[in-house]
């Protein structure tokens, strides 16, 4: 069964059609990747699913029950998990401590939210951080940190804007070897990137290609990347028949 | 809060509490009290204004809420004084669910506004309504009647350690966790399931009623009431200054502010008269500039960086 379910989506910000009537799926234990060139509505796609923007049109369906337009912190509560494209810890935290925020979710208890945040620093390979302050870590552990306290709210998916933006290559190879294990833990995931497209053929099982809010490619990494329309939209038009 | 950090407050408790076999005269015991009691208040609104982040100017209207409560509970229905105190603060309580619902919806400059304004009506509507006493002011019961200023001093210290213990507790829980979250970012505070309206006001509910209890203490110290004073900006922004220069969001720091800020404000009195208000506006701009963490932010801020070393 899916487990997230895009029917028909559209949003307006005044003139600006950010998302135009976008339907896609994602499976149970499925990595799709949104890929699409800088302000192709990424992020608007993401914040429409959990729920901190409302469609204008079209219907979310997340485990079969119809969410559209619900709140930010109930989608969290029903277990969709997010990272922002800007890192922002908790000043004055430790690492452990900022992962504890989340798992705060599903457990009232300072010890088992203790726990289990240093079973996810554990799977992210951040243990030699846990004890460290937040504030000063380094872009690549921030990124983590991120993702760890998403992980901490026992999600069932997990939505992870610009994951590996700003990383260097080898860290951003790192972070996804770890992510490719999250269907382990019984997580889907939706990721979004803008250009590193190794990490997208390395992690995702489908990926979904937007450009200037409509999708205009969907299959696997491997059949995606060879579509004319996806050439047009990352390298101009005049690429799109000397490649293909 | 860990064993030892315990067992040192414990006994910081207890000495304060011998501080009177030691200090025996009315004036100075007097002094000690509204040392405390600032403490106390400073403590009770670091919740809101500290951890939570929600500079709220307007918490004279539970205190003045507290004191108002105390006298017009005792002499309109006849209640005994302590049991005036706490219709007094579920009273407080009850304005804060209706200041707190209103001015939740707005952020940052706006939150702190709306907190002005609603203690600013409440100060106008005392003074003119004829219950109240208007410009007048009203009596007070006394809550103590024998060693009245040694049990005003006690009360202080005692109100000081319960919201000490409030927010110490509060600081390593899931409440903490999730006020801290919403001063640092709301947007996180939300992706993370945090029912952020929720929150804001049990942290005001919290500190709205310790308010009030410190109201009370003071209204009955003083055995009359005036509006322009217990309900003035003034006590308003002693609560904030008090919090804000020992270090908002930290637990001790209101404490500090208190002892400083309170012992600093009798000396300056006496020394430079009516000069006294200039230099504890400058005391204010200059932690404002150099000390943005408070007294016991940056101390703790220095320690931190020594041991990392």
């Amino acid at each position: 069964m899916d487990i997230l379910a895009i029917e028909r989506v559209s949003k307006r910000f005044g003139g600006l059609r950010a998302i135009s009537d976008v339907s896609f799926t994602v499976g149970e234990n499925e990595v799709v990747f949104i890929v699409g060139p800088n302000g192709a509505g990424k992020t608007t796609l993401f914040n429409l699913i959990t729920g901190f923007a409302k469609p204008d049109e079209g219907r979310i369906r997340f485990r079969g029950a119809d969410i559209t337009g619900t709140s930010p912190d109930a989608a969290a509560r029903m277990g969709i998990g997010r990272t922002f494209q800007i890192v922002q810890p908790l000043r004055n935290l430790t690492v452990v401590e900022n992962v504890m925020l989340g798992a705060f979710l599903r457990t009232s208890s300072t010890a088992e939210a203790k726990r289990k945040s240093e079973e996810v620093l554990g799977f992210l390979k951040m243990e030699p951080y846990a004890h460290k302050p937040a504030i000063g870590l380094p872009l690549a552990m921030l990124k983590r940190l991120e993702i760890a306290r998403a992980l901490a709210t026992g999600p069932k998916l997990i939505l992870l804007d610009e994951v590996v933006a700003g990383l260097p290559t080898a860290e951003a190879l790192a972070l996804a070897e770890i992510l490719k294990r999250l269907p382990e833990w019984g997580i889907s995931a939706i990721g979004g990137v803008e250009h590193v497209l190794q990490v997208v053929m390395r992690v995702a099982d489908r990926v979904v290609v937007v450009d200037h809010g409509v999708l205009i490619a969907e299959g696997t990494p491997a059949e995606v990347v060879h579509k004319p329309e996806v050439i047009e939209a990352y390298l101009g038009p005049k690429y799109k028949d000397r490649i293909s | 809060m860990k064993r030892k950090h315990a067992i040192l407050a414990a006994i910081a408790f207890g000495v304060f509490m011998l501080v009177p076999l030691v200090i025996t005269k009315d004036y100075q015991l007097n002094i000690l009290f509204r040392v405390f009691l600032f403490a106390a208040l400073g403590v009770a609104w670091n919740l809101v204004g500290g951890y939570a982040g929600q500079l709220s100017l307007g918490h004279a209207a539970f205190f003045g809420i507290g004191g108002y409560g105390l006298a017009l509970f005792h002499s309109q229905l006849g209640v005994s004084p302590w049991i005036a105190v706490v219709l007094a603060v579920l009273v407080a309580v009850g304005a804060a669910v209706v200041i707190g619902t209103v001015a939740f919806r707005l952020r940052g400059p706006y939150f702190a506004l709306a907190t002005i304004a609603f203690a600013e009506v409440l100060r106008h509507v005392v003074k003119n309504l004829e219950i109240t006493g208007g410009d007048v002011g009203v009596q007070a019961p006394a809550l103590f009647t024998t060693s009245v200023s040694r049990s005003f001093y006690w009360s202080a210290v005692i109100l000081t350690a319960i919201a000490f213990g409030i927010v110490e507790w509060a600081a390593r829980s899931k409440f903490g966790y999730y006020l801290m979250a919403i001063r640092e970012n709301e947007d996180t505070a939300l992706a993370v399931g945090v029912r952020t309206p929720r929150y804001k006001l049990y942290a005001f509910l919290v500190s709205a009623a310790l308010t009030a209890v410190g109201g009370a203490l003071y209204a009955s110290l003083f055995l009359f009431i005036v509006p322009d004073q217990v309900l003035a900006i003034d006590i308003s922004n002693e609560i904030a200054i008090v919090a804000m220069l020992g270090g908002a969001g930290t637990v001790l720091g209101p404490i500090v502010g208190s002892f400083i800020l309170e012992s600093a404000a009798e000396v300056f009195k006496n020394v430079f008269q009516e000069a006294h208000l200039l230099i504890y506006g400058v005391l204010i701009v200059l932690v404002v500039l150099f000390l943005p963490e408070g007294i016991v932010g940056a101390a703790t801020a220095l320690w931190r960086r020594r041991r990392s070393e």
